[in-house]
């Protein structure tokens, strides 16, 4: 089982679920995102619906069993990481390591072999003995940023030592891998104790949360918990909005900017004040307040009736009487996006792309049936009867000449304290990333064999993560160094597997 | 007269006779269309590279754009992934002189300038709030620098397949002798990929990051995000199929061309699912 569990081709499989899953998530409608598309899909296809939510299709990404695949995946890649080295191709290593000289000297002959087996090699002879020749070319390694490692040596006959650069790679395949397990870690801790909540405040007005929270930081929470307080000190908070801002680009009704003058209060104790927008949120303790939306409720402050030369100010649903005639007027309702749906009147949207006004007239105990002014469309006035059908009426002789609407701002009240640990992931992933896709690993092995006593021949045997072109270009400089390092006039081989003579 | 689209117009002439040198060289052995084509793409660049200055001179005359890149809109984002496409090929060339690859990856930025002028609005909008972020010149830029490489190894793809039918076929054609081997395509094709991939995730990441300071969420599974993790997907998996495997040539090019049909699913089709995160809607 755990053979299974463990083998990278499971973990294939388990990512192309993932990935097919979350497509089908993308074309279904999911109640998470796009609630409104997925009821109008709930209705229109009952049977199929039945089918759907028994898997929890609608909400495909938080259901039990997505997240046991994700769950399973971060399990499958540490017990990946913990059994499997990782790959390794390129490398042919020496012959197993010898413990005594006499063994050592009669394998000799198999290291060259193995040499002969790497991707790249290089031979010539050196005008130095074995002992200053071993000390020159480990020196040159050294400085050219390889760790030298001495595999033997046999004083007068023979010393080898592998050189590596860039080892670190090996271990970026690790911190990559778990730095994407930390990510999944921080997921499932911001949806165990994260919370999100949207939080609608009328403009001037304040708002309950539903959700209490503890609203000290966290090294009070620590000292409290010392000093034996409850571990939690959960508390109603209040959202006001004091002021609400929006600007629009000039000739447009595409907003630039919204804004909030915003307090949170718990009780009398105020927990922090901002004017926050979007982007730039207020911060408590970890509990971020976001400016998120906005839109216009139905409620105004006043509108601005136009008749004739004289002007008429209607605060919302306070009876006004017309001067010089007998009528009163009232103002309502108001409806931000004004449209007619099964003919009745109705709002589009939220903002305030076509706001209409419902007036009612009156003279004494008479009323006439309320009649709807839109603000953009002067020519156009719909009359509703008693039960809310609208008909469309002439022109009246006046008209809506400004709206003062009471705006409500949208907060989206969340709390993600896995956040640090999902960038901490995200940090590990990248770093992981760099040392094992942007720091190739090079590995030059040496073999010295004394040829007399200012004379040594010279083997040097190389392989690198690089790819094989970059690769050569830098060995060959590596060898052509190292063989002037080692005084030698030789008119050096440099082979690559197939052997192809360079000059 | 709207500079930008003028020397885009220009950008995309060059990038056409461009395009046109390089399929010559594909079956006329003669260098010199090969390094024509390389001059061509030079002249089309630096035309490209000053409609994006004219874009973005456009775009700061709205105070409140000022100093963001415009990629907000279907027209700006798609004269950016050509100009990122041409400039990953560019650099690819220069250092490995293929000559063979620009027939198979000009051809994408023919298209995406060609569909920008053709189809995309070039008129020049406030951005909504949620977008005046400095992240709007650091997330888009590096998931398009990332998707224009992909661009590339799915040109280098299509080569070796072509190659691959070559070989096998009893008469290889003078195609055959033009493209470099399978194996250096292979290598090729999996080196711009494995450079890639990590720009991918990290602008995923960065998209993220951005995400939480806006909204409060890292991860809100949008389409648009949705399937920037599906190619990210496929893509790891075409890395460890590679590594663990060993799958080479004509198998893990189709893995790869897989992950660069989600690219472009990412980039264009997600915008009809959802109006979310897109192009259509000016973002958010």
């Amino acid at each position: 089982m755990t053979r299974i569990l463990r083998s990278i081709r499971f973990n294939i499989f388990l990512g192309a679920l993932i990935a097919f899953f979350s497509a089908v998530g993308t074309i279904l409608p999911q109640l998470g995102q796009e609630p409104e598309k997925a009821n109008a899909f709930m209705q229109a296809h009952p049977l199929w619906t039945k089918f759907f939510s028994f898997f929890g299709l609608f909400d495909l990404y938080h259901s039990w069993w997505f997240l046991g695949i994700l769950a399973l995946m971060a399990v499958d890649i540490v017990l990946c990481k913990l059994w499997n080295k990782p790959p390794d191709v390129g490398v042919v290593s020496l012959p197993p390591e010898l413990t005594n000289e006499e063994d050592l000297e009669k394998h000799l002959d198999k290291k060259e072999a193995a040499l002969k087996l790497k991707p790249f090699q290089a031979f010539f002879t050196s005008k130095l003995g074995l002992n200053e020749a071993s000390k020159a070319a480990q020196g040159h390694l050294k400085r050219e940023g390889y760790a030298v490692k001495e595999e033997f040596f046999l004083p007068g006959t023979a010393g080898a030592f592998v050189g590596t650069r860039h080892r670190i790679q090996r271990w970026g395949s690790y911190f990559a891998h778990i730095g994407l397990v930390v990510i999944l870690v921080g997921a499932l801790i911001r949806s165990v104790f994260g919370f999100v909540e949207m939080v609608p405040v009328l403009e001037g007005g304040s708002r309950r949360m539903q959700r209490l929270f503890d609203p000290r930081s966290f090294s009070e929470r620590v000292q409290q918990l010392f000093w034996g307080h409850p571990w939690t000190m959960k508390e109603p908070v209040d959202v006001y909005v004091d002021k609400f801002t929006i600007e629009y680009y000039p000739g447009t009704m595409d907003p630039k900017l919204f804004a909030s003058d915003a307090r949170v209060m718990s009780g009398d104790q105020l927990l922090g004040k901002k004017v926050i927008r979007v982007n730039h949120p207020l911060d408590v303790n970890g509990v971020r307040f976001y400016q998120a939306s906005w839109g216009a409720g139905g409620m105004f402050r006043s509108v601005t009736l136009k008749l004739g030369k004289e002007t008429l100010k209607l605060p919302q649903r306070v009876p006004v009487k017309i001067p010089g005639t007998p009528f009163t007027v009232e103002a309502d309702m108001m409806l931000p996006n004004f449209t007619v749906t099964n003919g009745q009147a109705d709002t589009a949207s939220l903002d305030l792309k076509n706001p209409a006004v419902r007036l009612m007239f009156s003279v004494g105990p008479h009323q006439t049936s309320p009649l709807w002014l839109l603000k953009n469309y002067p020519d156009i006035c719909f009359t509703e009867d008693a039960q809310g059908q609208l008909s469309h009426a002439p022109a009246p002789p006046f008209q809506l000449a400004a709206i003062d609407p009471i705006l409500f701002s949208g907060i989206q009240v969340a709390y993600d304290p896995g956040f640090p640990i999902v960038v901490l992931g995200a940090l590990m992933w990248l770093l992981g990333m760099i040392a094992l896709f942007y720091m190739h690993r090079r590995r030059v092995w040496v073999l010295l064999e004394s040829a007399g006593e200012n004379s040594c021949r010279t083997s040097l045997g190389a392989w690198s993560s690089r790819g094989t072109r970059e690769y050569e270009a830098e060995f060959r400089l590596l060898a052509k160094s190292l063989r002037s390092e080692l005084k030698s006039e030789d008119n050096f081989q440099l082979t690559e597997n197939p052997i192809v003579e360079v000059p | 007269m709207n500079y930008e689209v003028v020397f885009l117009k220009g950008a995309l002439a060059f990038y056409t006779l461009a395009t046109a040198a390089a399929f010559v060289y594909l079956y006329n052995k003669d260098d010199k269309w090969s390094s024509w084509m390389f001059r061509l793409v030079g002249a089309g660049l630096a035309l490209h590279l000053a409609s994006f200055g004219f874009g973005m001179h456009y775009f700061w005359k709205i105070p409140d754009n000022r100093y963001y890149f415009p990629i907000n809109s279907f027209f700006g984002a798609l004269s950016f992934l050509s100009l990122a496409t041409v400039a990953v090929f560019f650099l690819i060339e220069s250092r490995h002189q293929l000559g063979i690859l620009g027939a198979f990856v000009l051809p994408w930025a023919v298209i995406g300038t060609g569909s920008a002028i053709i189809f995309a609005n070039p008129a020049v909008e406030g951005l909504v709030p949620a977008l005046q972020n400095y992240w709007i010149n650091i997330h888009p830029v590096i998931l398009m620098t990332s998707y224009a490489a992909f661009g590339n190894a799915f040109g280098v793809g299509v080569a070796l397949l072509i190659q691959e039918r070559q070989i096998k076929s009893r008469k290889p054609g003078e195609l055959c002798y033009r493209l470099p081997s399978i194996e250096e395509l292979d290598n090729l094709n999996y080196r711009i990929i494995v450079w890639a991939f990590p720009v991918l995730t990290v602008g995923i990441i960065m998209g993220g990051i951005w995400a939480y300071s806006a909204w409060g969420r890292f991860w809100g599974w949008d389409p648009k995000e949705t399937w920037a993790l599906i190619t990210a997907l496929v893509y790891a998996g075409y890395l460890h199929m590679r590594f663990v495997k060993g799958l080479r040539g004509k198998k893990a090019v189709y893995v790869s061309m897989l992950g660069f049909a989600c690219v472009l699913f990412t980039f264009l089709g997600v915008n009809f699912l959802s109006p979310l995160h897109g192009y259509l809607s000016g973002g958010g």
